[in-house]
Formats: structure tokens, C-alpha cells, sequence
């Protein structure tokens, strides 16, 4: 099936500062596979895990520069919040780059996710051009 | 069946399927993400789809008929249906999941069992609406036609 282009996206290749891989960390299916076509889609090279030792794990391993990790933060079975306090705990606050998925709109989630050093939230569910915006502006200023 | 009536047929289904609220927006960002790199991405996050919630209602049916409900299982598998529901644009499915989600809240068991009725309802909709659709697809990739892309004029 070929479906239409998406009007007004950037050709993936046209700008360097979004290639560089990501791990996308959600526990439900079919989201963890939507996430990872849709950064696939934008020019990321992606990394798809289903728990926070899977995703640390990856962090881990020194061969493969990874520049941010994609949080989904409704897990069942695991605190998304507890992941995101993990990696900073090991790797520290400037990297990698986290940014958090959510359904919820309420201030505490926002709160919570500075306070563990998220750098970026977006609304679930997640659009092309939104992923897009907010990862170009979380690398920017993070190499500012 | 001509190809071009086909293509037709397939295009009004689908509005239609829009029109009556079962398939939001999302639908359409997920064909966005289907390329001739990815040719088969929307049939395979749906499949995707259909076997996790096959699964998740199928767990909610024995949760609620316990003896005593445990809505700290009910309630988990009732958000990530309405997270995967609301990926796919399943928008009615999502909308269920919601309500349901608030009868969890206050510890309604009767409430929830209709809520699960509900939310098996709109699910089994969605499902062959989608199924069908499909099967459209199919038939005109078959005659060596090209899926025309939605139009967004409605």
C-alpha cells in the first residue's frame, strides 16, 4: 500500500543533528512499534527496548553512541519515573538526552519529569511533526 | 470489479469509517509512516493491535469475574488498552477504555462489566471494519493498482 507523503517534513537526510541513535523504551507493543517507525521515519537510528534493564543495558554498552532515549512513562510494570531516575543516576544530567512520552496533561507529571531530568515531554499520541520539533529543539540546546 | 471502482469504494469506506468516529486522525499518521520502505506498516501495527487486545480483554474478562475484583489488575490492563487503541486512532475503543477507566476508579464492579461490554463492542467494530478495509487494499493491489492516499477535504 502506498499511502500519501506527509506534507511540509524535512527529507530525513537534510539535517545531520537529528542522525544518531535512539533507544525507545515502551512496554506495550504496538506503541514501542509505532514510536520506532515514526523517529525510523524522521532519519533516527533506533533501538527498540520493552523494560529499563533492557534500556540500561543498551546505555551500557560503549559501542553505540546513543544521544537519547525515547520514555514512554505508562508502564504496567514498571515506573517510568524510576527509569529516567536510574539512567541520570548512572550516566548523569547531560546525557543521554530523555524525553518522556505521556497521555496525562497534569502539572504533577510535568514536575515530576523535570525534577528527574527529563528534558523533553511530548503528548501521547504522538505525532510525526511533534517527535520531529522536539527532538530538533532538545539536541539544539543540549549543544548549546 | 474495475479497478477505478474500486479504488473508490475503498476511498468512500474509509471516510466513512471517519465519519462515524471509529478511526480518528491517528489512523491517518500511521499511513504517513507506511513507505515503499515499510509497505506493509499499518496491516502489521493493526495485526499488532488486534493480538495484544485479544489478550488484554481476554484477561479483563477473568479479572472482573473474580470473587473479589482486584481493580490494581483491572486498571492497568484497561490504560494500556485505551494507550494502544489511542496509537492506532481506534477512537471509539479509546473512548470506552476512558469510561471504563472511571468506573475503576470508584471500585463500580457492576459498572465495569458493562464497561467491558462496551469496550468489546466498539473493539470488535473497529476490528472488522479494519479487516475489511484490508481486504479492499488487497483486492486492489491484486489488480496491479495503487492504494489512492486520503484525501483530507471532509
Amino acid at each position: 500500500m502506498l499511502a500519501g507523503k506527509a506534507p511540509g517534513l524535512q527529507h530525513p537526510n537534510s539535517n545531520s543533528i537529528l542522525r544518531g541513535l535512539i533507544i525507545t523504551l515502551a512496554y506495550d507493543d504496538v506503541n514501542r512499534t509505532v514510536t520506532k517507525r515514526l523517529l525510523e521515519k524522521i532519519g533516527c537510528e533506533v533501538t527498540a527496548v520493552s523494560s529499563g534493564f533492557e534500556c540500561l543495558s543498551a546505555l551500557s554498552n560503549v559501542e553505540m553512541p546513543y544521544r537519547v532515549v525515547i520514555l514512554d512513562l505508562q508502564m504496567p510494570e514498571m515506573d517510568g519515573f524510576e527509569v529516567a531516575m536510574k539512567i541520570r543516576k548512572f550516566y548523569g544530567y547531560h546525557w543521554p538526552l530523555i524525553i518522556a512520552l505521556t497521555a496525562s496533561t497534569e502539572d504533577h507529571v510535568r514536575e515530576r519529569c523535570l525534577q528527574m531530568g527529563v528534558n523533553g515531554m511530548i503528548q501521547k499520541p504522538v505525532l510525526l511533526h511533534v517527535m520531529d520539533s522536539e527532538l530538533r529543539r532538545a539536541l539544539q540546546s543540549a549543544s548549546e | 470489479m474495475e479497478l477505478a471502482q474500486m479504488q473508490k469504494s475503498l476511498q468512500d469506506y474509509t471516510k466513512s469509517l471517519f465519519l462515524e468516529g471509529v478511526l480518528d486522525s491517528q489512523f491517518l499518521q500511521l499511513q504517513q509512516l507506511q513507505d515503499e520502505s515499510n509497505p506493509d506498516f499499518v496491516s502489521q501495527v493493526v495485526t499488532l493491535f488486534f493480538q495484544d487486545s485479544d489478550r488484554i480483554l481476554n484477561d479483563l474478562s477473568l479479572s472482573l469475574d473474580q470473587q473479589v475484583v482486584d481493580f490494581k489488575k483491572v486498571d492497568p490492563h484497561v490504560h494500556q488498552l485505551k494507550g494502544s487503541s489511542s496509537s492506532i486512532g481506534a477512537q471509539r475503543v479509546k473512548n470506552a477504555c476512558v469510561v471504563f477507566r472511571s468506573f475503576c476508579e470508584q471500585q463500580n464492579v457492576e459498572a465495569c462489566h458493562r464497561c467491558l461490554q462496551q469496550v468489546k463492542q466498539e473493539y470488535y467494530l473497529v476490528k472488522n471494519r479494519l479487516e475489511t478495509l484490508f481486504k479492499l487494499e488487497q483486492q486492489i493491489v491484486a489488480s496491479g493498482g495503487m492504494i489512492p492516499a486520503m484525501e483530507l477535504g471532509f
